[in-house]
């Protein structure tokens, strides 16, 4: 999927680059005219997964690494009234949202469960996890216009899930088993238990966005969003993470206007 | 900035829920060895003659927890003691037996008599039956149970019946009853911890699970004063189809076989106890008896096993009457078991087994 995003993203710079060069025909400026807009945004996602507050269980954030989650949006904007201050937007987006995550946890309720197998218990010691979805969004905004240079938009997001991951590992500590009185079962020495969740996540997700764009050519917008998901991560007859997970993520690239 | 952002979110931590055991003192020129701590039962091996009716254990527990009665409270080990500890959160209760052994383990095995593994503080509140523990009741009242790798089985599979743990009795025995080791897959779960297969085994000691190194989860032996002479018992054995590696891979042409062997060992101060690394090439082994005429057969057959000196070692009256010896009896149904290589299904059965010994005097 990054691939995918990747190579598109370098198509649209070349092609942007070219479309800049030459004059804007008269159906765009037509358009302008009667309060359409359109905008090619490209972007970085910078944030996490995050149960919220942070449960008791754990103790410490030990590392933390946003990967490069890259995001592609087609934008297009409706001001309104003669003196189009306001306006609505609508848009598709590709985007992948991901985190790299190592954190230190005291007596941490879990159960995996695999056909007939099953482990149950309460892990404490050190979980290390990697979380990479890509996402097709349309979201749905009011646009305020300050002036010329600054634009403010807040509104709503759906997104599909395309694909993902959520998977690690856990080590450096122990499992008791059932219960906190349970069998002490200790991963040290470099021994790991490992997890894949990948296929208990989520596929449409629901959340809030709110963003502002500031022009610094005529063409060019620097752009900032931030969506905050409502929905936790994964599937809710999920058990196993026993709090939910929020993806919180800033959006932050720059847009060409046509 | 996320980071950050989590960081100064981190809440205050919270009380511990554990409740442990972690140390047991007690005047120590009555212990032979130091003292068994399992996640529910201590055990005091003392030497023969000890009055028991007077003993003041002192335990060491979880941070914060507590333990009733106290520690350090006299109580009669004439027969074992129930304590109680609760965790710093009050929370969680685990109950513990406290009891002393004298060295005179059973050599008589008919495996009638099974007890079931529970766990009292489980969503059934300790009716949930996990698994089989074969159990005998030893000349001076106290019990003696074999040791099996069940507990580690259950990590991954705690929903199995009993008769499905690799370790359990069968109806089928020679005589009435009879120990039945099957070597059994542990599914995805259990490839996950790096174990695919799990042997069924059974043996006198206890097992404590590493997963770092399986083979030193079994702890061998207890103490006998009495010098080892013969194993003599029944077994039946079926190879299963597929024999595999730890890493699960099929190896082929390659035959499944079982094990059964007793082993004679000094306990000196740096070794307490033979586990599945060292069992059979320990230098404080003194005598091994192990079978060598093995066959696939559905019918009861005998074994006859004599216990063999190691070359250059005797064995001492005056350490024997001190107790310096241990003696344990190991089955598999795997060979190499112990590194995850077997056959799924080889099933191994036992039944009617006797220890022959004599007395150091003579």
């Amino acid at each position: 999927m990054k691939k995918i995003i990747l190579s598109i993203f370098s198509i649209i710079f070349c092609s942007t680059a070219i479309v800049a060069q030459n004059d804007r025909n008269e159906t765009l400026i037509n358009a302008e005219k009667n309060g359409w807009e359109y905008e090619i945004r490209a972007g970085i996602n910078i944030g996490g997964a995050s149960p919220l507050p942070l449960p008791v269980e754990i103790r410490s954030i030990d590392s933390y690494k946003p990967r490069f989650n890259g995001s592609l949006e087609g934008a297009v904007t409706r001001w309104l009234g003669d003196k189009k201050i306001w306006g609505v937007s609508t848009g598709i987006r590709l985007e992948v949202k991901g985190m790299h995550t190592g954190a230190t946890v005291k007596n941490y309720s879990t159960e995996i469960v695999d056909l007939d197998s099953k482990v149950a218990g309460y892990w404490t010691g050190y979980v290390n996890t990697k979380y990479s979805s890509s996402f097709l969004t349309v979201p749905i905004m009011a646009n305020y216009r300050l002036n010329k240079q600054w634009k403010f938009r807040t509104g709503m997001y759906v997104s599909y899930r395309l694909d993902g991951d959520f998977s690690g590992y856990v080590t450096n500590g122990y499992l008791r088993q059932g219960t906190p009185v349970g069998e002490k079962v200790e991963f040290k020495d470099g021994k790991q238990g490992t997890y894949d969740f990948s296929d208990n996540l989520r596929k449409l997700h629901t959340g809030a966005q709110i963003g502002a764009s500031w022009q610094a050519y005529s063409h060019f917008n620097l752009n900032a969003d931030l969506t905050w998901g409502l929905n936790d991560i994964f599937k809710s007859n999920f058990k196993t993470v026993t709090f939910n997970m929020y993806p919180i993520y800033l959006n932050v690239g720059f847009g060409y206007k046509f | 900035m996320g980071a950050c952002c989590l960081s100064s979110c981190i809440r205050q931590e919270a009380l511990n829920s554990e409740a442990d055991i972690t140390t047991c003192k007690i005047s120590s020129d009555i212990l032979l060895r130091d003292p068994v701590i399992t996640n529910n039962k201590v055990t005091l091996y003392v030497n023969d003659g000890t009055d028991l009716s007077n003993l003041s254990p002192q335990f060491t527990l979880t941070d914060g927890a507590t333990i009733s009665p106290a520690s350090g409270t006299a109580l009669n080990f004439n027969t074992p003691q129930n304590y109680t500890v609760t965790s710093q959160d009050g929370k969680w209760k685990k109950q513990y037996t406290v009891e002393c052994t004298f060295a005179n383990p059973v050599t008589e095995y008919h495996f009638e008599d099974v007890k079931y593994f529970t766990d009292p503080s489980d969503d059934s509140g300790g009716k949930k039956q996990y698994y089989q523990i074969f159990n005998n009741l030893a000349f001076d009242g106290s019990s003696f149970e074999w040791g099996s790798g069940n507990g580690g089985f259950m990590i991954t599979h705690s929903d199995a019946a009993a008769t499905d743990y690799p370790t359990c009795q069968d109806d089928n025995g020679y005589i009435g009853k009879c120990a039945k080791l099957t070597t059994c897959s542990t599914g995805q779960l259990g490839a996950m911890f790096g174990a695919p297969i799990a042997a069924g085994n059974l043996f006198i000691g206890t097992f404590e699970i590493n997963l770092i190194d399986m083979a030193k989860s079994t702890h061998f032996g207890v103490p006998f004063h009495y010098i080892p002479k013969e194993l003599v018992g029944y077994y039946t054995y079926k190879a299963g189809d597929k024999y595999t590696d730890k890493s699960n891979n099929e190896v082929v042409g390659k035959k499944d076989n079982f094990d059964i062997y007793a082993i004679f060992y000094e306990v000196t101060s740096d070794v307490q106890y033979l586990d599945g690394t060292n069992s059979l090439t320990s230098n404080n082994i003194v005598s091994i008896a192990r079978i060598t005429d093995k066959k696939e057969t559905d019918t009861w057959t005998r074994f006859v096993i004599p216990f063999q000196l190691r070359t250059g070692k005797t064995i001492d009256p005056v350490k024997l009457k001190n107790g310096q010896y241990n003696i344990s009896i190991i089955m598999s149904s795997s060979i190499d078991g112990a590194t995850f290589n077997g056959a799924v299904g080889s099933t191994l059965r036992v039944d009617e087994m006797q220890l022959f010994y004599e007395s150091g005097n003579n």
